[in-house]
């Protein structure tokens, strides 16, 4: 068995076979080794390594967090993958939380690094910035209003 | 002794009072709000009072929820924990009026050391040393001149009403001082009201030493030694430790702090734990800070070094039992280090990280200590602080304290949220923190020269190993369920 990998946006494979493994990485770097695996512990190499799921795509080995994705390579097919956005820049809340402050309003231009919205989550206040120079498309945070991580707030174009 | 208590607090602190309640045989009543019905405090409690919504300013800070939960519940006594209530005088008035018992000092003793002002002018008045300063506001620009001349620059100039490090400046010489003032008493009149400011001079690098007080309702007050927190991100200690390394190099400091701890503690007519926060500069002259009038979060590295239970004492001497311990029956032993599990991200300017925890071990072991609030599966609430757990370790001497500390976070695995605990093993690894070279400047120095973590591919192998099997796994799954389907065998099962 053969698939793809991202491990923290960087690319590589990863080939499966009876009880043996070879990871390449496109950096050159390449893991060889027999392989173990019970439950949540992995042998590799004689070494221990303890395997547990995070959020989402995060997988934390030994208390070392690492944001990755495996792919089945018949499963990309062309066209698929990175969206071209016209120059539409969405804004996402980067933590669940409560909407204090809206602070610019529809069709106002906007500087890069501009702050756009205030969430706030567990006593501290975080400034949501514009990633770009442009118009304010549309609002879609509402003071009061609780988000969740990765809801969008904003879209500047 | 009290019969039932109730506990008007949530999380790790909820827990550890629950813990000391059911050890002294007393009955426990959880506050809890919509957000913390599922806790672990509500879950070890023996009986669980809702007291309103999620936030706090709707439930543990509501004093007549609280107390009304208290009266439903027949409890005689409320402990308040840290934070919420805990240093509200009119709460504790109000408890007195209720005819419930509040587990922390009197009330008068709160309100006199409430205020930074008010507490600084008993410190002075007790004998205690306090910061170098001007100890009213200043008149105008010849007097700051004059005063922080005298002082000695650099000078710090703080707002009479101050908090939250508004109306603060930092004057390094003479020339700034004159459009510092006039920020500083701007910035002063929008954020208090009142444009008053005030001179200290600046203590640079300092290290932050509390010490923790205990007395009882006759009179009798002692002192359990220090704390070291100089550890601190934005003002809010990390890591704290027993004993302060500064005391192997200046024996007598212990003493000296703890009688000028207990002389401010008796000037206010303290009883119950409190502590008295110092700073200490570079030639180890410490100066009055401020009194927390409370329980501490740090408090179990006390308990680890001198053995005693601060919670049963807190109990205890509420019940208007006597402090059996005289100072001198007080000892030391060994050392003790603490670190504050948060779900924040160290890498992000350690923002808050609410969520679900996807996998929880707790570590465990010969000298280790972890008071918890959370268990798998728990949903971190954005409500609150996102202090998650205490992980303490003790050992006789503080290098194997420091490495114990380190084998036990080695043990933690907790996912879903982000959280400090690989951060803890980089500041424990640290050669200045090792040698115990201290100051709340510290994690920003540490910062500049913290190395990037190292490239591990083999346990990426490992990471991609177990998700490409647990997906060829997850689809061999839904193959046979689509057989059961097929065989009608799915109804059979519901």
């Amino acid at each position: 068995m053969t698939r793809q990998v991202t491990v923290n946006s960087r690319s590589g494979r990863i080939e499966i076979n009876g009880s043996r493994l070879r990871y390449v990485r496109e950096d050159g770097v390449v893991i060889e080794s027999e392989y173990s695996l019970e439950g949540a512990s992995v042998l590799l190499n004689g070494r221990s390594y303890r395997v547990n799921k995070g959020a989402g795509k995060e997988m934390w080995v030994n208390g070392r967090r690492f944001s990755i994705e495996v792919f089945d390579p018949r499963d990309l097919r062309p066209g698929q993958g990175a969206t071209v956005n016209h120059g539409r820049q969405e804004i996402a809340a980067s933590m669940p939380g409560k909407v204090i402050r809206v602070l610019v309003s529809p069709g106002e231009l906007v500087e890069e690094g501009q702050g756009l919205v205030v969430v706030e989550a567990m006593k501290m206040q975080n400034e949501m910035k514009s990633p770009k120079a442009g118009r304010v498309a549309e609002i879609r945070a509402r003071p009061d209003a609780t988000v969740g991580a990765g809801e969008i707030l904003v879209v500047v174009e | 002794m009290f019969r039932k208590v109730l506990v008007a607090n949530r999380g790790e602190i909820a827990v550890r009072v629950v813990r000391a309640l059911r050890e002294l045989g007393i009955s426990s009543v959880a506050a809890y709000s919509d957000a913390d019905r599922g806790s672990l405090p509500v879950r070890l409690a023996d009986e669980a009072a809702y007291v309103g919504a999620s936030p706090s300013s709707e439930s543990y800070l509501r004093m007549d929820r609280i107390l009304d939960a208290a009266k439903r519940h027949g409890a005689e006594a409320i402990h308040p924990g840290y934070g919420f209530l805990s240093e509200n005088a009119d709460f504790a008035e109000a408890c007195a009026a209720a005819g419930i018992v509040f587990i922390g000092p009197p009330a008068e003793a709160i309100r006199k050391l409430g205020s930074k002002t008010a507490a600084r002018q008993l410190a002075i008045a007790a004998g205690a040393p306090v910061v170098p300063g001007t100890d009213r506001a200043l008149s105008g620009w010849e007097e700051a001149r004059a005063a922080a001349k005298s002082l000695g620059y650099p000078v710090l100039l703080k707002a009479s009403a101050g908090g939250g490090g508004k109306g603060v400046r930092r004057v390094d010489g003479e020339s700034q001082l004159q459009s510092a003032l006039r920020d500083a008493a701007s910035e002063a009149g929008r954020a208090f009201g009142n444009s008053e400011v005030y001179l200290e001079k600046l203590v640079d690098e300092p290290r932050h030493i509390e010490i923790q007080i205990l007395g009882d309702q006759h009179g009798h007050l002692i002192h359990l030694g220090e704390r070291e927190c100089s550890i601190q991100r934005r003002h809010q200690k990390v890591i704290e430790e027993c004993p302060s390394p500064l005391m192997s190099s200046h024996p007598d400091l212990r003493e000296r702090m703890g009688q000028a701890a207990v002389k401010v503690a008796r000037a206010a007519g303290y009883a119950n734990a409190g502590t008295v926060e110092f700073l200490i500069d570079r030639d180890a002259n410490f100066y009055f800070l401020e009194v927390n009038t409370r329980l501490q979060v740090e408090h179990p590295v006390t308990e680890l070094v001198t053995g005693l239970d601060l919670v049963e004492w807190q109990l205890k001497i509420a019940a208007g039992e006597r402090l059996t311990l005289k100072q001198s029956d007080v000892t030391w032993r060994g050392s003790a280090i603490e670190c504050r599990i948060y779900a924040e991200d160290p890498d992000h300017d350690f923002m808050p990280a609410p969520g679900t925890i996807v996998h929880l071990s707790e570590p465990s072991g010969p000298g280790v200590r972890l008071d918890s609030g959370i268990f798998e599966g728990w949903d971190v609430p954005l409500e609150y602080d996102p202090l998650l757990a205490k992980l303490a370790a003790w050992a006789p001497t503080r290098d194997a304290a420091i490495r114990r500390l380190d084998r036990a976070l080695s043990e933690y695995v907790l996912t879903g949220v982000r959280n400090n605990i690989a951060f803890f093993r980089e500041v424990l690894a640290d050669a200045e923190f090792r040698e115990g070279r201290l100051s709340t400047s510290f994690l920003d120095r540490f910062f500049k020269r913290r190395k990037k973590a190292v490239d591990d591919p083999e346990a990426e192998a490992a990471a991609a190993l177990v998700l490409a099997l647990t997906a060829a796994c997850t689809h061999a799954q839904r193959v046979e369920q689509s057989r059961w389907r097929t065989s009608g065998l799915e109804d059979v099962l519901r």
